[in-house]
């Protein structure tokens, strides 16, 4: 099925009629989205697995309670992603910092399928101190770099205005550069 | 991670998001997880549960291999209980 002929406010009303062959296309549009939100936030392909099925379990016997209310249906999918990585780092008691060697399992998009991600050092640091923000903060740069979302998609996710998520993508950056410099590490250029 | 000198504030944040991009990019889930989550949230739905229960071939194969089962299971029972009295005569 082609974008355009990808009616999204018909398939959410049949879905929440029960419609299974519905929420099916759905899930079919979203499940990366959510796998990669999850396993950005998780560190962990099995985790990624589990936490995305429970999604679109959740969202499956919740839909219909969906209303539009302004708020696009991918924006109730990544709160409850967020909900669920929330309490999943609860249950766990673990923070932020999770181990990281999982993440090279997994191929870029685009990348040759058998061809492994291989992480520089840098990008291993970098993706350390993500780990270290606040969950909102690692929201926006998922949401920002790997969902490629503009300001005012996001702000719809996380509730907030488009100038908030400005402001607060600016802090993080001003973060994120002041730790490159505490711990002496500059960025290479190209 | 080598070091090197940032200059300005705006340089410093385009090396940064030059950096944040090639680090946070999508993956691609292996197929099989795509599946295995598929079969995770989808249940077959009452009308498609009844249609099987109406498939003939399908209800004839289900009990031909449960009764194929339990014979073999009894047969290897009994096997069992012929050699351990052998094993042990009274």
């Amino acid at each position: 099925m082609t974008e355009l002929d990808y009616n999204e406010d018909e398939i959410l009303a049949e879905a929440s009629q029960g419609d299974r062959d519905a929420f099916g296309k759905l899930y079919e549009r979203y499940v990366e989205r959510i796998f990669n939100y999850v396993y950005y936030r998780t560190g962990n392909v099995h985790e990624a697995e589990d936490l995305t099925a429970r999604v679109f379990q959740r969202a499956m016997n919740h839909i219909k309670n969906y209303t539009d209310r302004g708020v696009p249906f991918s924006a109730w999918l990544y709160r409850i992603a967020h909900n669920l990585v929330a309490n999943w780092h609860r249950d766990r008691g673990r923070k932020q910092e999770v181990p990281l060697d999982d993440l090279p399992s997994l191929p870029n998009k685009g990348d040759h399928p058998e061809k492994n991600l291989v992480h520089s050092q840098e990008q291993e640091t970098l993706l350390k101190m993500i780990r270290r923000l606040p969950p909102e903060r690692q929201n926006l740069l998922i949401l920002k770099f790997v969902e490629n979302m503009s300001n005012a998609e996001i702000g719809e996710i996380m509730g907030r205005s488009e100038g908030a998520v400005k402001s607060l993508y600016h802090r993080t950056l001003l973060t994120l550069r002041d730790q490159l410099e505490d711990q002496n590490l500059n960025l290479e250029g190209d | 991670m080598s070091a090197l000198n940032i200059h300005s504030h705006e340089e410093d944040f385009n090396l940064l998001e030059t950096h944040l991009a090639g680090t946070l990019k999508r993956v691609a889930p292996p197929s099989d997880i795509i599946q295995r989550l598929r079969e995770r949230i989808t249940l077959p739905t009452r009308e498609a549960l009844t249609l099987r229960l109406h498939d003939w071939k399908t209800l004839f194969f289900i009990f031909g291999g449960v009764m194929s089962g339990m014979l073999l299971l009894v047969t290897i029972a009994r096997a069992l209980y012929y050699f351990a009295g052998r094993r042990h005569p009274l």
